[in-house]
């Protein structure tokens, strides 16, 4: 017996997946239905069509990765340790759901303004986040050399070629380089150096 | 002066075939990046690309089946410019990493701030055409990853830099580059190079000795 929700829930998994391996363009109402084991009508009492269901997708799969990364960064309150928590966070996602993945951070650019705009505020998050690492280097602490929003990028352009090129490997075995080069332009190369250590051993 | 005593102007055999072809190609690869420029990719249609080169619609079916496998190789053959561009620029000085960094650099925006088509065709409008233009895409950012993996060698970091150092310091200002292109800034973008200089070579060197190594050779 599937409820309601349940049917949503799988429309919802079905269709990132569907994205990640045919590409946003590539993707029917069909083939995600069939994906979901679904009969058409249950497409059509939760979704408008395929950009309102890949939108909502896009949503619920950042929830649900807001809840991993509050739980992963539970109790910290340092900077650095909730940095490597969130970051570890959505690596483990990526090894766990590459093609979710791939929907997520690469074809949303093929899904419209409206699924760009929403891609643009969680950059504009993260790069806030990352902001933060100059309070969190203390008092003094130089203006980084390098823009939070670069850093972002930078991240993200790691990420997304890896997934772009389908070079899915570890994506958790990342964690320890994104840890040297975010704390780097805050906390300088010594305390970067440490992060490569620790993260790896 | 009379026109019929003007000697006939000097006629060698006429071009080969494919000579008339190459050159057919060329024009409308070029009205191709012109009006994907313009117009944007979405907008561009192939009648003003044929009408841009001056050239019948034959012609464009008989070399591409759509807009965007023209558009496709004329960004081909933009990149395969920009990185011959950046090349010779690095390989020209003999100076230390950082200094050849810089002349590659410092290139790459001249270039991008002077062709202001092939910086929105390029950098802006290729993200908008689709998966096989996104591969290239991102195939074209790799090709400038041999410029920065120089620098591992002089890292303090030696071998446990991260594998993926030089996509993230590509990736960091090219997005800078993408927000000033997109925002109609290109030909400002010289005035970034020592920031962009320093975003490039810090996860090689530490912050401290980038910015040290970009301000000596802005003073050079």
């Amino acid at each position: 017996m599937t409820t309601a929700d349940d049917r949503r829930e799988r429309l919802l998994e079905a269709m990132l997946d569907v994205v990640g391996e045919a590409g946003y363009a590539g993707t029917s109402i069909e083939g995600v239905l069939s994906r979901a084991g679904l009969y058409r009508q249950s497409f059509y009492d939760n979704f408008l069509d395929k950009e309102d269901c890949y939108l909502q997708a896009y949503d619920h799969a950042v929830e649900a990765l807001e809840r991993e990364v509050g739980a992963a960064t539970a109790g910290e309150g340092e900077w650095r340790a909730r940095l490597r928590g969130g970051l570890g966070a959505v690596l483990r996602f990526l090894d766990q759901r590459p093609d979710a993945g791939r929907a997520l951070i690469v074809e949303v650019h093929a899904a419209g303004p409206r699924a760009v705009a929403r891609r643009d505020r969680e950059m504009e998050r993260f790069a806030r986040f990352l902001a933060r690492g100059r309070d969190a280097a203390g008092d003094g602490a130089e203006p980084p050399s390098i823009a939070p929003e670069a850093i972002a990028a930078g991240i993200h352009s790691v990420v997304h070629a890896r997934l772009a090129m389908r070079e899915d490997g570890s994506y958790s075995a990342l964690l320890p380089g994104f840890m040297y080069i975010a704390v780097l332009p805050y906390f300088g190369i010594e305390a970067a150096a440490a992060e490569l250590q620790a993260s790896s051993a | 002066m009379d026109s019929s005593a003007a000697p006939d102007r000097p006629r060698g055999p006429s071009l080969p075939r494919a000579y008339a072809i190459r050159s057919e190609r060329e024009r409308l690869l070029e009205a191709m990046v012109r009006t994907a420029a313009a117009r944007g990719y979405e907008a561009a249609t192939v009648d003003e690309v044929v009408a841009m080169a001056g050239l019948p619609r034959a012609e464009f079916d008989a070399l591409w089946p759509s807009k965007e496998a023209c558009f496709l190789e004329a960004y081909d053959a933009v990149v395969d410019v920009l990185v011959a561009h950046v090349e010779a620029a690095y390989h020209s000085s003999s100076g230390p990493w950082p200094q050849r960094l810089d002349a590659g650099l410092g290139a790459l925006l001249e270039l991008l701030a002077a062709e202001a088509d092939i910086a929105r065709m390029a950098i802006v409008e290729v993200t908008a055409v689709g998966e096989d233009a996104r591969l290239r895409y991102r195939g074209a950012l790799d090709r400038f990853v041999g410029f920065l993996d120089a620098g591992r060698e002089i890292s303090p970091q030696g071998e446990s830099l991260p594998a993926d150092t030089a996509r993230f310091a590509i990736g960091s200002v090219v997005a800078v580059i993408f927000d000033e292109v997109r925002a109609g800034r290109g030909p400002e973008l010289p005035g970034k190079r020592r920031q962009l200089l320093v975003a490039l070579l810090t996860p090689y060197l530490g912050a401290e000795r980038a910015e040290a190594e970009a301000r000596a050779l802005g003073e050079a």
